[in-house]
């Protein structure tokens, strides 16, 4: 193998890339999209998606009602002094979006009241009159027991957990929520990166083949050494690309902190009226939660790294097997599905990182790449784990290397029909 | 002396024969031709000697040595699925191919730009291959060929696809490549520019050569067996000839290869009581007769010889 060669696919493959208009776009809006996609998610998760129903409380007991009022203003309604039948129609007519009948058996026998709706609220809508209904009994309950003040704090109390994560350099403050977070979105890139990049190069092995541009090249180097340069070129594309992104992170996130705090002094200078409150709501110190360890860095590379290795050498192979991009759908699935599969189980990943099914796909190579990473940062990771993982990883890619290249060689040279899965098993034989 | 050798050599396809103990010798200095129909070999046996495809039996051997990446840097290819990268600018794209040959980038540069300057397309070496016409890029596509200085040229089917005034500019870059002590190996379907240009030929027909050695003295081999006969009148009287091949015909001439050592005065006499004779003449056969003749009527399909 001429590494001169390899050297020259390469850097055309890289040269050509990366002075592009569309190289330069997607590093500049990338982590734009990402941000606007994880805003998204976050705000949809906290924002209260539910529309506000108002249900009639038909109180009997006479001391239920005011404290549900006193819970939630706009979703409770006094209608004790409608009759039931009246309440039926009003329902069915659209005036209520629903009723309770609370008799005295329910204070006295703790029976359950029943609500009658129109069209329920989702389970989320139930649960919260359920608790709110839970509150108003037990105090109503209390007060009629006649119990004593120090009881009934007791009662309201409700303990919190604070949780601290010990490391060797001593304690500190827990931020599991943000390491799993990260963790997932480190999968996630590294789930897009295998299947862009991929893509890409795979788009590239067509380009040459529908430009007739293969045969002269293969005149002049060897499939295998073209495979490679190929393959290495847009590899370093996407470690340009993450580099780029790593740095920017990391500057903004080491930043952050400080800017902040800055920020924050400087006003409270100026106004030194609400100085005390916008000190109290916000702490800038909360912000050193999203620098992430330089060590979780370098898993990424290494896990993207391995990961991209696996599979686009077969995505090159499928590039020389067809002519066209619609034609690499059928073999796209297959290759596709377990790398798929990886981005899926990522969310379990993420809510148990140390389960046995977690611990499994982080070992199988094909989902490794993805799922690994998310384990690395949201816990610790036993190091044999690790190591036993990317030594998977190395085999494997070397023997989809292998299969990609054998095919990659009968492929290039090949016009006319779409091969079937059968052809290319043979070329793999003849190659 | 032999530049190129090829020695029994084989390659299958699954079933398919599509090279069946081939041999032949390419000589310096020469235009040699590699003639037959579409599918008869020629391509992939032009495939082993750039070492893209590897015989599965047999040897191929280059200034003596067996064909391998050296060998390949020492060969100029232009194969018939010709392209280029279309998003490339075109001086990029030579510096490329130029380089991928072994050239280092600095003899690259000179040798581009003489080329460039030579076919009139310096101004096009900022230009993507995207915006260039048809004609533009097919010139592109021999210098592409041409700049690493090669000794031996290879062209599958360089005239297929070229318009008139590269078709031209090829046949004449082919004959002053000759001139200069180079080796010229091309393949083709068409007889008559094999017949203008090379000096040696290979007949192939289904996977095997069939004839090989020096033109000349193939075409003298077969003697004066054929008549040009231009005439004015009913040409129907050709019809009624017995033991003859008539190959090029048309309303006032026919080329008619006479078998079974027929006497030619009795057909120059039938063809004087039908028509007006203008030219009665005794010729060597045209290499398409020589094919037919040799592989035998029945193994060809006609349609692809002219």
């Amino acid at each position: 193998m001429s590494f001169q060669k390899i050297w020259l696919v390469l850097k055309r493959e890289y040269l050509t890339r990366v002075k592009s208009k569309s190289f330069i776009l997607v590093t500049a809006l990338t982590p734009l999209a990402f941000v606007a996609f994880i805003a998204i998610i976050v705000f949809i998760s906290i924002s209260e998606t539910e529309v506000e129903k108002q249900i009639g409380i038909h109180d009997e007991t006479g001391v239920l009602v005011e404290r549900l009022i006193e819970l939630n203003q706009t979703r409770y309604l006094d209608v004790s002094s409608e009759p039931v039948d009246s309440l039926r129609s009003d329902v069915l007519d659209g005036d209520l979006d629903g009723f309770i009948v609370l008799t005295d058996s329910v204070l006295v026998q703790g029976k359950s009241p029943t609500l009658v709706h129109g069209g329920s609220g989702g389970i989320s809508f139930i649960s919260a009159i359920r608790g709110d209904l839970r509150d108003a009994v037990r105090e109503a309950q209390l007060e009629r027991a006649n119990v004593s003040q120090e009881v009934r704090d007791i009662f309201e109390t409700r303990t919190g957990l604070e949780a601290i994560k010990l490391t060797e350099e001593g304690e500190a403050e827990d931020n599991t929520i943000v390491a799993s977070l990260l963790g997932f979105i480190l999968g996630l890139m590294i789930f897009f990166g295998i299947f862009f990049y991929g893509a890409w190069l795979m788009r590239s092995v067509i380009e040459e083949k529908t430009n007739r541009v293969l045969e002269v090249i293969a005149s002049s180097v060897k499939p295998i050494e073209l495979m490679f340069g190929k393959l290495f070129g847009v590899l370093s594309i996407a470690l340009t690309q993450f580099v780029i992104w790593i740095v920017l992170y990391s500057g903004i996130s080491i930043a952050a902190a400080p800017i902040a705090g800055m920020i924050m002094e400087a006003q409270m200078n100026s106004i030194p009226g609400g100085a005390s409150e916008a000190a109290s709501t916000f702490d800038p110190s909360t912000l050193n939660n999203f620098v992430v360890e330089p060590v979780i860095f370098v898993y990424f590379i290494l896990f993207f790294l391995l990961g991209f290795l696996i599979y686009s050498a077969i995505f090159a192979a499928i590039g020389a097997a067809v002519e066209t991009e619609q034609d690499s759908q059928q073999f796209m699935l297959p290759v596709g599905l377990p790398i798929f599969a990886g981005y899926m189980l990522n969310t379990k990943v993420m809510e148990a990182p140390d389960s046995t099914l977690s611990t499994f796909v982080s070992l199988f190579p094909l989902t490794a790449p993805i799922n690994m990473i998310s384990r690395i940062a949201s816990t610790s990771v036993p190091l044999w784990q690790i190591i036993l993982s990317v030594i998977l990883m190395i085999f494997t890619f070397l023997g989809t290397m292998w299969l990609a290249a054998k095919i990659y060689r009968v492929g290039i040279l090949m016009y006319g029909k779409k091969p079937s899965f059968k052809e290319l098993a043979k070329w793999v034989k003849q190659g | 002396m032999a530049i190129i050798e090829v020695k029994n050599v084989r390659k299958h396809f699954g079933k398919t024969k599509a090279v069946n103990d081939v041999s032949f010798e390419v000589n310096k200095g020469r235009i040699f031709g590699l003639l037959g129909p579409n599918g008869a070999g020629k391509t992939t046996t032009i495939r082993m000697i750039n070492y893209i495809l590897s015989p599965d039996s047999g040897e191929i051997t280059i200034n003596g040595n067996v064909a391998s990446p050296e060998t390949q840097k020492v060969i100029g290819y232009m194969p018939e699925e010709r392209g280029l990268y279309k998003k490339m600018k075109v001086f990029d794209q030579l510096m490329y191919l130029t380089q991928l040959k072994g050239m280092d980038s600095k003899k690259a540069k000179e040798a581009i730009n003489y080329w460039l300057d030579r076919f009139d397309a310096s101004d096009w070496k900022q230009k993507e291959i995207s915006e260039l016409s048809k004609g533009m890029s097919q010139k592109i596509q021999f210098i592409a060929t041409i700049a690493h200085e090669p000794d031996i040229y290879i062209f599958d089917e360089p005239f297929s696809g070229l318009d008139p005034i590269n078709s031209e500019t090829l046949k004449e870059i082919i004959i002053e490549l000759r001139d200069q002590g180079k080796t010229v190996l091309f393949s083709t379907h068409r007889m008559e520019q094999v017949e203008q240009m090379c000096d040696d030929i290979c007949l192939f027909n289904q996977g095997q050569a069939v004839l090989t050695g020096n033109l000349r003295e193939i075409k003298a081999s077969f003697g004066k067996n054929t008549i040009n006969l231009e005439f004015d009148g009913d040409g129907s009287f050709l019809d009624t000839l017995e033991d003859v091949r008539i190959n090029n015909r048309s309303t006032n001439f026919a080329e008619i290869r006479v078998l079974n050592g027929q006497n030619m005065q009795d057909i120059l006499k039938l063809a004087m009581d039908h028509a007006e004779i203008h030219k009665f003449e005794r010729i060597e056969p045209s290499l398409t007769e020589i094919f037919i003749s040799t592989v035998g009527e029945d193994n060809i399909k006609k349609a692809e010889i002219q």
